[in-house]
């Protein structure tokens, strides 16, 4: 038996380390209110492609994600969302959407590609992959370290 | 002298730590195994005059205190050890602390008054370390709750009672590190009126581990930053918190170089300047302008160089744009502290101790 597989924290008195995304709280707690938003955000995202514009998508689908280990079907179809306004841009406009994002926005943004390319039966990663050349050469190394150091997954 | 001024003090092994003597003639470092350096300033270089060993694992922390002039390093063995100049036999001797830890000691920092130091430490817990004179030795007191993991960091208030922790359960705290017959009466305006130890001032939430923190000159602002690539500020437990998102490498060791300046180092190999400008806290910009050096002649001396820090026979061209050729792990005050900080000296995985001046740093147009 391997020892990496023995959970060393049982053999411990005090309480162990608790997991951000077990206790997410704040705007993302009640989990029906955040159902609805992330439904009602993919109509408007939705809404904002079949006007043509990319921008206001990407912008709009990159709201107030959910977060927290409860909510992974909710997390789902909002990457679905996100995945969707990713995927309508062109790859000559995708340098102009992410220089229009603010750094918070950036953030998530690096979470979702991140995010879609561990699904590559779901998302093309070769999309993803332009995102991410853009989002680095705006946004620097620090938003890649933000998306694998956040504990709060999308 | 030139600015920056780089002394490269060991040969293909990192710096942990470093610690300068009041005066900045005498500087203990670590050179990443169980033995604490001395070296002597000698003219323009540095001199080895002694070894401190009684560590059986990784030095991981050391500071000097400058007016009662004692070393207190710690390590990964579990232990810490006061240092104290011998001027009859010439040499340091040492003394062993009671820390009662069951995990590797990860920081230590002596309090203003130098009277305490704490020991940070894998165990989850902070050992506030002082002077028993009944028992002839250094006694220690623990912080346990609400901690949930390893220290990495801490920094004590100028008022000699109130401490920083910043911890890998994500979370910076400020702690009462109040010792009953050492410490004065305690209260602070902006930290809370009632301090007896354990009591908690503050605690800050971050969505990664929090590698270094500071507190500011005056004691009212505390920094830290973590491994997403932020720093952060508050003051006191209720105000919000201010973050400093950078498009860089996580900084690993923070110092204020005043009220409203910071000092940061880490992976990205260049110290960055953040800084209070019209209300608003900012990255203001790194502090080594990285100028490609001209790669000298291939001299015998140079193909050793080569082999003993990359194994490369050929002399490939691999160097950095920055003085330091790697990581950069600490950062302290050299001149001008606390509130002026003109001089600071860092250290890092390349062997280099490089000594800065702020104002040389060629930040165009640079107030603090």
């Amino acid at each position: 038996m391997s020892h990496r597989k023995i959970n060393v924290d049982q053999y411990d008195d005090e309480d162990a380390f608790v997991d951000e995304n077990q206790t997410a709280s704040g705007p993302t707690a009640d989990s029906a209110q955040v159902e609805a938003d992330v439904n009602s955000r993919a109509a408007e995202v939705r809404n904002y492609l079949s006007r043509g514009d990319v921008a206001g998508a990407v912008a709009k689908a990159l709201e107030n994600p959910p977060a927290g280990r409860a909510l992974q079907t909710v997390k789902d179809r909002n990457t679905a969302t996100v995945m969707e306004a990713l995927a309508a841009a062109r790859s000559t406009d995708i340098i102009n959407i992410v220089k229009g994002l603010s750094t918070q926005q950036m953030d998530i943004l690096m979470k979702y590609i991140y995010r879609g390319m561990g699904s590559p039966e779901l998302y093309n990663s070769a999309i993803l992959l332009t995102w991410h050349e853009k989002a680095t050469e705006v946004g620097g190394l620090g938003g890649i370290v933000r998306a694998l150091t956040d504990r709060k997954t999308v | 002298m030139t600015s920056p001024e780089v002394h490269q003090l060991v040969w293909g092994r990192p710096i942990s730590c470093h610690a300068f003597n009041k005066d900045r003639t005498q500087v203990a470092i670590c050179p990443n195994d169980n033995t604490v350096e001395i070296y002597q300033r000698n003219g323009s270089g540095w001199e080895l005059t002694e070894t401190l060993t009684g560590h059986d694992q990784l030095v991981t922390s050391i500071d000097w205190a400058p007016e009662t002039n004692r070393i207190v390093t710690c390590s990964q063995d579990r232990n810490a050890y006061v240092w104290t100049w011998n001027p009859t036999e010439g040499k340091w001797g040492h003394s062993l602390v009671h820390l009662r830890i069951n995990r590797a000691a990860t920081y230590v920092r002596w309090s203003p008054k130098e009277n305490k130091f704490a020991v940070a430490s894998g165990a989850r817990l902070i050992s506030i370390c002082y002077f028993e004179e009944e028992n002839n030795w250094w006694g220690s007191k623990h912080i346990k709750k609400p901690i949930k993991s390893t220290i990495l960091s801490l920094d004590w208030h100028p008022d000699n009672i109130l401490l920083v922790a910043g911890s890998t359960d994500m979370k910076t705290r400020v702690f009462s590190a109040y010792i009953k017959g050492v410490d004065g009466k305690a209260s602070n305006p902006v930290w809370g009126d009632k301090l007896p130890l354990h009591t908690l001032c503050g605690e800050f939430d971050n969505d990664g581990w929090v590698h270094s923190v500071a507190f500011s000159p005056s004691g009212n602002y505390v920094a830290w930053s973590s491994h997403n690539s932020v720093v952060s500020l508050a003051s006191g437990p209720n105000n919000p918190v201010i973050t400093i998102p950078t498009n860089a490498l996580p900084i690993v060791s923070i110092i204020f170089a005043s009220e409203t300046s910071i000092i940061g180092v880490g992976h990205d190999c260049v110290p960055f300047l953040f800084a209070q400008r019209g209300g608003q806290w900012e990255l203001v910009g790194k502090l080594d302008q990285g100028q490609k050096k001209s790669v000298a002649a291939n001299s015998a001396f140079r193909v050793f160089q080569q082999m003993d820090s990359r194994a490369q026979q050929t002399n490939q061209d691999v160097e950095l744009n920055t003085t330091h050729q790697n990581t950069i792990t600490s950062v302290r005050p050299y001149a001008g502290y606390p509130d002026n900080v003109t001089k600071f000296s860092t250290s890092g995985v390349d062997g280099k101790l490089v000594i800065w001046d702020v104002l040389a740093s060629g930040v165009a147009g640079l107030r603090i």
